[in-house]
């Protein structure tokens, strides 16, 4: 299996961080007035598991990344071999369009129509022969969407 | 057995409405799970709010009938494109893959689709016998009882998680953690809310499990969206198996089921360990071990039988004790609570006819299952074609709906989008999400069985030990954490003698 160690301790160190917080605030909470145990000690244990298996992976990665020397070749193969365009654009725009539907810009409908035509035209890299068959999708769902949830379904819809 | 009420089920379920369930559920589970980086997870989450206004029965047909299909989608796309369509399908590409590649894909596929048959049908029959009479025997669980199964559970699901045992640990009890924020049920305190009002209510399952399984696997099949898979062509050749082919494969395919079904009935496995224990057992026994990864007929049919299996197998725990036998079951329990029941031992007396309808639609999905893929898998194949940067837009946007539509709040959408980036960075970090989902689900069960224990025995922790059943638990969950360390230290020991 390939193994991406500075992701690895990259992404433990912010599951540490996470636990650390959620450590402190348990680490604050009042004993238990009516029974034994009370709320704080389950999550203090369970946060501190957690760090300390994360320590246990960082350490172990660190280790071996140190011992072979070969830290930079490692760090191009895991984030400069596959390009984050897709990754990035898509989580970008839907974040845009869930703020979008939160601030109530427009109709649902609508909303979702600009999102899918950017957002498809986006990951077929703007190529022009994708831009019409874009729109009609998106037209097609997101109209589609909003009659049949609202009509149908009768599930309310974001905006 | 209660043979009167799987008939009642039966006949209710070929009523219209519910017969449309359980068509459209089998046949939606099939084109989902067939679609690469489409699983029943992501399907079954996503259907879940258009079930809140349904009948919990047809709500419960649907969504079974989603999972058995799901899970036997993914053999098309496994056999046709050597991509596993659901994670459970991924030692069929082994040999589905390269059988349809020297011109025998009706054959690859009708193995494949007889095979998911078989181990369907066996562990229907296995779900059918057991899960009456180990649901009586946990009404005789106490909270120590449930509390020591719930942790062996979770040590059991990070054992066997790829990559390392450590990763399984964290991210089940990461899954704990998460659970935990809200007003804690004992206290009527709020706690780990950061005084923030809107976590009061704690984290919602459905928009948790949505981000976590849908939202990062877009993400994750957003890099690499402009790349052609490989592909074989569905030919005019049968893929129906002749009787011959029956018996001569028949043991393989017994096998593999009562392996697929055992496995699934462990809580938090699933159908990807079924499919791979199956299928490593089959090489060993095999008298020609050398075909399996070149197109091996008994490697597709030992995958494929335990897979299915896996599904009746699973069903078994979530009916008798309300605990998860795969991610899938822990949606399952999620949309059970929904309709407000309560999964676990005393749902045959609270919700007979619920029970009944899950194992029913159990053994009526597979049948339809095989109808459809027998049928028309030639047209089914050719949706798995369509350009994932159409797709994943589209799923995106009822990712959205789905997660609005259960409280009507834009925060559990913000929740799912925060849950959908950090299930991608664990994915990108080989930590499993199985764990994470099952640790989310369980916690709370946990939680609640530890602290009315203590509060029974006036804090005396003991009866972990003192009792039968826990003392069973907790000394399989103390082997199960201590062997693969231990395994690992001989490995190493061994290496420094050599």
């Amino acid at each position: 299996m390939q193994r991406n160690p500075i992701t690895e301790i990259l992404v433990c160190g912010f599951i540490a961080l996470i636990c650390l917080v959620f450590f402190i605030n348990a680490w604050s909470l009042p004993p238990g007035t009516f029974e034994p145990l009370g709320s704080g000690p389950v999550p203090l244990a369970t946060a501190a598991i957690v760090i300390i298996c994360c320590l246990v992976i960082m350490i172990g990665q660190a280790r071996a990344l140190i011992r072979n020397g070969q830290v930079e070749r490692q760090f191009r193969m895991e984030f400069m071999t596959r390009s984050p365009y897709g990754p990035l654009i898509t989580l970008g725009l839907t974040v845009v369009y869930v703020a979008a539907l939160d601030l109530n810009v427009a109709s649902f409908g609508v909303i979702t129509c600009v999102f899918l035509t950017i957002l498809i035209a986006a990951l077929e890299n703007f190529k022009l022969k994708s831009l019409l068959p874009a729109f009609l999708v998106a037209v097609v769902v997101s109209f589609g969407v909003e009659y049949m949830f609202t009509n149908v379904f009768v599930v309310d819809l974001p905006a | 057995m209660d043979l009167a009420a799987l008939s009642t089920a039966i006949l209710q379920i070929l009523t219209p409405w519910s017969f449309f369930m359980l068509f459209i559920g089998t046949l939606l589970g099939i084109v989902v799970g067939a679609i690469p980086g489409l699983t029943g997870a992501m399907l079954i989450a996503l259907t879940l709010p258009l079930t809140f206004y349904m009948e919990p029965f047809n709500a419960v047909v649907l969504l079974i009938s989603m999972y058995v299909g799901a899970i036997s989608g993914g053999l098309i796309t496994a056999t046709l494109m050597r991509m596993p369509g659901t994670p459970a399908s991924v030692m069929t590409t082994f040999d589905g893959y390269p059988m349809a590649r020297s011109g025998r894909p009706g054959r690859a596929l009708g193995l494949g689709i007889t095979a998911s048959f078989v181990g369907g049908l066996i562990a229907w029959g296995v779900l059918l016998t057991v899960t009456k009479p180990l649901s009586i025997l946990a009404t005789r669980f106490g909270p120590f009882e449930y509390f020591t199964l719930i942790m062996m559970a979770m040590v059991l699901i990070a054992s066997v998680s790829e990559g390392s045992m450590v990763k399984g640990l964290i991210s089940g009890l990461l899954g704990m953690l998460v659970s935990m924020p809200g007003v804690d049920p004992a206290s009527g305190m709020p706690r780990l809310t950061f005084d923030w009002y809107l976590l009061n209510g704690g984290l919602q399952l459905l928009p948790v499990l949505i981000g976590t399984f849908a939202v990062s696997q877009i993400i994750a099949d957003t890099l690499d969206v402009q790349n052609k898979p490989e592909r074989a062509e569905v030919a005019n050749d049968s893929v129906l198996m002749s009787f011959s082919d029956l018996k001569k494969n028949a043991v393989n395919m017994i096998r593999s089921s009562f392996i697929g079904t055992g496995i699934g009935i462990l809580p938090g496995i699933g159908a990807s360990i079924g499919s791979v224990a199956a299928y490593t057992t089959a090489k060993n026994v095999s008298k020609s071990p050398e075909k399996f990864g070149t197109g091996s007929e008994e490697g597709i049919i030992a995958s494929e039988a335990a897979n299915n299996a896996t599904v009746g197998g699973a069903l078994i725990p979530l009916i008798a004790m309300g605990i998860p036998g795969s991610v899938i079951d822990a949606i399952l329990i999620g949309a059970l609570t929904i309709h407000s029941i309560q999964p676990g031992p005393t749902l045959f007396l609270t919700n007979n006819d619920i029970v009944w309808a899950m194992i029913a639609t159990c053994l009526l999905a597979n049948i339809l299952m095989f109808f459809f893929m027998t049928s028309s898998v030639r047209y089914i194949a050719s949706m798995i074609y369509l350009p994932r940067s159409f797709v994943l837009p589209v799923v995106a946007v009822f990712c959205v709906v789905g997660s609005y539509a259960l409280n009507n709040t834009m925060f559990d959408v913000w929740v799912m989008l925060l849950f959908g980036v950090i299930g991608f960075m664990l994915e990108r970090a080989k930590i499993p999400l199985g764990p994470f989902v099952i640790g989310f689900v369980l916690a709370p069960l946990a939680e609640e069985k530890l602290r009315s224990g203590l509060m029974m025995t006036a804090g005396d922790i003991s009866p972990v030990v003192t009792r039968p059943f826990p003392l069973f638990f907790t000394i399989t969950a103390v082997i199960l954490l201590i062997w693969p360390f231990w395994t690992e230290h001989k490995r190493k020991r061994a290496g420094k003698t050599d």
